[in-house]
């Protein structure tokens, strides 16, 4: 049975005065994703933030330019026929450089969002799960490999300049932006998991930093001991732990290329597959943990 | 000193996440060192590598980081500090309670791990151990000293101190000569030198002589926790944010 | 009896000016401190409470300075907007820390009395952390209880209480006016103030813009003649008519057309649509001129 409303008619009453529902035309959740990727790239870089939060960023760019561009006036005043260090060479040989920048942009991607808590914010719009954490990387991404392309292409264009021989120095560039590219993936997904851990964007950086610093030399040590018990073999397999020594000796086993650290140079065909498992690996296990991270709505 | 800042230091200190980080930085350097016995079979030559550049040079920092950090840090930034400093009591003995409180522990845990890493790692007579030991001692107090006096000068305490644990003290006193003068590092190994000058297998040396050594460790020492103090006297914690 | 005294204080950080030029003298009682959102009443509170040093002016509490004075917490007592404490312990540890840093001679009663005064007893062995917010807001009261302070600051002390726990920390407050205490506290709602404070010093952009007793100043505040801007196709016949009506106080012709003051405002709103009608004048535009509180203050300010 049904009770309809009775009783006396209401005295108030609520006006239409004509509130306007948006009909127009919605930007859909390509563009919600690609706006998201380019704020986290944009901010990667300081822009569209106060002046001070430019001044790292920036100054570590130019850090990492220097020693490219010394190595390009030094190779065309010493009239040398190669560069000292190769495309591929060059970002292995810069990692603390690139572990500081990645450091200090990681969080600033993640921190601010998991404090505030605003995850419903975003996900009450079109983009879905996967899209933030996607948007995010890719943007992360994005601007690690600008960050260490940048210092690459000077020393293409220096070679250029040196009247290197044109061909080879272009495939040689590219093979270098492409694993730069590779880098700036796994860096990104290691570093983004790990600053999501926690809210406060300072230990964010720390940890980041930390962990990285803090394998390369467990990861090194591991590798000279391994080698002084005499399984030379076995020791560049746990080179696949340190994302620099895996992304060094993949450029070698894919690209052919020498790896700034001999050592992590994969031996046959077992190694290269070895080291590509444990690159998809760990790019799989960390975007999962991101994904799994960002799961609960409302902040975690 | 004041034993109710003391007590809360050191509660803070030992109840938070930051102790279990402590733990597992110190088996990682235990990982390391069994290592090394593996590898060198123990030899002392090897072991001290592993211990002066990783324990010594990368652990005993940044260990030293997260306590020194960790006693003050975490209150500036959320404001609880002023119920510290809402109170009769002086700046001055504030921060030297906690600043004792950081150094007891930092101590502790440092030297307990250097000690045992270089037993696991393999030891002559126990000698590399000793002049560790006194090696990380002096460098604790110092480097706690110096990490207490950044967290209370910037919000940004541990990126900064990151930056010079690892930066300054690790990879720039590497390469660049006159830097390694100017390093907690070099003034501590220092005494572990002289400790161990007569012995050729282990191969501890500093760049700067003892007395140098000694005296710029008190001085930085000193001078950091003065700076601590007479910021801690002005810093005007919000009392509403 | 202890009296907050602020002679020519200002106070800037760089280029703004958070305080400026505000002399006042607190007494014993309840004084409210009122302002919009940003008008300087936390860093007057600050300044009160020896975080903050006057850029000129000076700041005393019985004639000392609070400024690197820590001895003086022994009469201040402080509680703070923010909601951090030190989560991992009870209550009554955390009050008890706090009676014992002030060095009283039996910390654990004093810590119970207040406890007591704020009425947590049964809540006193759970963690902070676990507190409410309208529970943190009494541990932090409790604290600043504990040494039985003369002076009492507080900064936004009903931020996010529910109506019981309200009425409890008025009716707190109250009494220790009533016994003597000088009670400071922070507002941004002026029914709040209403009930239980005496005094009531206005600060709106850094200035003071009224003290004294709440009653007159909100008689002062709503006899204010009300201004609006009128525009219509005859503004000086309107004028004229609007005089001769005698709903206005003044009129005024302005290029734009004109302004009328009106004390009596409601009368003045239902007349002038007849006013109007009847002389066959047509109104294109009729905006008041100040609604907002910021404006309130502001003409009090004017004054």
């Amino acid at each position: 049975m049904t009770v309809t409303p009775g009783g006396p008619p209401n005295a108030s009453v609520i006006h239409d005065i004509g509130f306007r529902h948006y009909d127009g035309p919605r930007l859909g959740r390509g563009w919600a994703f690609r706006s998201l990727l380019r704020e986290t790239l944009r901010g990667a870089f300081g822009l569209g933030r106060p002046a001070k939060v430019k001044i790292m960023p920036w100054v570590l760019i130019g850090l990492i330019c220097v020693p490219a561009i010394i190595i390009v006036a030094v190779t065309i005043f010493t009239g040398s026929s190669d560069l000292p260090l190769s495309y591929t060479q060059y970002p292995i040989a810069m990692s603390l450089l690139v572990s500081l920048f990645l450091a200090g942009r990681a969080p600033y991607a993640v921190s601010r969002d998991l404090r505030d808590g605003i995850m419903p914010l975003y996900l009450s719009r079109p983009i879905k799960r996967q899209d933030y954490v996607y948007a995010k990387l890719l943007g992360l991404a994005l601007a690690v490999w600008i960050f260490v392309s940048t210092p690459v292409t000077i020393l293409f264009i220096g070679a250029l300049l040196a009247k290197f021989p044109v061909r080879q120095q272009i495939f040689g560039w590219l093979g270098g932006l492409f694993m730069a590219a590779v880098l700036s993936l796994l860096l990104s997904a290691l570093a983004l998991a790990l600053a999501s851990l926690t809210k406060r964007r300072g230990l964010g950086v720390a940890a980041v930093l930390a962990t990285l610093v803090l394998l390369n030399g467990f990861v090194s040590v591991l590798i000279s001991v391994v080698n002084m018990q005499g399984s030379e073999n076995a020791g560049w397999y746990f080179a696949a732990l340190d994302p620099y020594l895996l992304v060094d000796g993949l450029s070698a086993a894919w690209l052919g290329v020498d790896a700034q650290n001999s050592f992590a140079e994969p031996q046959g065909a077992l190694g290269t597959v070895v080291f590509t498992a444990a690159l998809s690996l760990i790019l799989t296990g960390a975007v999962a943990f991101l994904l799994r991270r960002f799961r609960k709505v409302g902040g975690v | 000193m004041n034993v109710v800042v003391m007590q809360l230091a050191l509660r803070a200190l030992l109840g938070s996440r930051r102790v279990w980080i402590l733990v597992g930085l110190s088996v990682l350097l235990f990982a390391v060192a069994g290592l090394s016995r593996w590898g060198s079979g123990g030899a002392v030559d090897v072991s001290t590598g592993v211990i002066v550049n990783f324990g010594f040079g990368l652990l005993v920092p940044i260990m030293c980081l997260l306590i020194g950090t960790g006693v003050i840090a975490p209150e500036i930034e959320d404001g609880s500090i002023v119920y510290l400093l809402a109170k009769p009591v002086p700046r001055r003995t504030i921060a030297l309670s906690k600043l004792v409180v950081a150094m007891a522990v930092a101590v502790v845990f440092c030297v307990a791990s250097i000690v045992i890493a270089s037993l696991i790692a393999g030891d002559q007579d126990g000698e590399l151990a000793q002049a560790m030991a006194l090696a990380t001692l002096l460098a604790s107090i110092a480097y706690v000293a110096v990490f207490f006096m950044i967290a209370v000068l910037t919000r940004n305490s541990i990126i900064v101190g990151l930056l010079y644990a690892l930066l300054w003290e690790g990879v720039l006193a590497g390469y660049v000569p006159g830097v390694r003068a100017v390093s907690v590092r070099q003034w501590a190994l220092a005494p572990a030198e002289q400790m161990v000058k007569d012995n050729p297998a282990i191969p501890i040396s500093s760049d700067v002589g003892l007395v140098t050594g000694l005296v710029m460790l008190a001085l930085v020492t000193a001078g950091s926790i003065v700076i601590a103090i007479q910021r801690l006297k002005v810093l005007s914690a919000r009392v509403s944010d | 009896m202890s009296t907050i005294e602020l002679t020519g204080v200002s106070r800037w950080f760089g280029n703004v000016v958070a305080v400026n030029d505000v002399t006042m003298s607190i007494g014993p009682g309840v004084t409210g401190l009122l302002g919009p959102n940003g008008a300087g009443k936390s860093t007057l509170l600050g300044l009160m409470g020896g975080f903050l040093p006057p850029s000129s002016g000076t700041v005393t509490i019985d004639g000392q300075a609070v400024w690197r004075n820590p001895s003086m917490y022994k009469e201040i007592g402080l509680v703070p907007e923010a909601e951090a404490m030190f989560d991992g312990m009870t209550g009554e540890e955390f009050v008890l820390a706090n009676a014992r840093l002030h060095r009283l001679p039996d910390p654990k009663a004093a810590a119970l009395a207040a406890i007591e005064k704020v009425e947590m007893m049964d809540a006193r062995d759970r963690r902070i952390g676990t507190f409410s917010k309208g529970m943190k807001q009494r541990i932090k009261m409790a604290t600043a209880l504990v040494h039985e302070p003369k002076v009492l600051l507080l900064d936004e002390p009903f931020n996010g209480m529910d109506p019981r726990q309200r009425m409890h920390l008025l009716a707190l407050l109250q009494q220790l006016g009533v016994d003597g205490h000088t009670v400071l506290f922070s507002s941004h709602i002026l029914e709040e103030v209403e009930d239980i404070a005496g005094t009531i010093e206005v600060v709106v952009a850094g200035r003071q813009a009224a003290s004294g007793d709440f009653r007159s100043i909100r008689r002062l505040m709503t006899e204010r003649p009300h201004k609006y801007s009128l525009a219509s196709s005859d503004n000086r016949a309107l004028a004229a008519a609007i005089i001769a009506d005698g709903s206005a106080d003044a009129v005024s012709i302005t290029p734009s057309g004109l302004d009328v003051q009106a004390s009596d405002f409601g009368r003045f709103v239902h007349a002038l649509p007849r006013i109007a009608r009847d002389a066959d004048i047509s109104l294109f535009d009729v905006t008041p001129a100040d609604d907002s509180l910021e404006s309130v203050f502001a003409y009090l300010v004017a004054r």
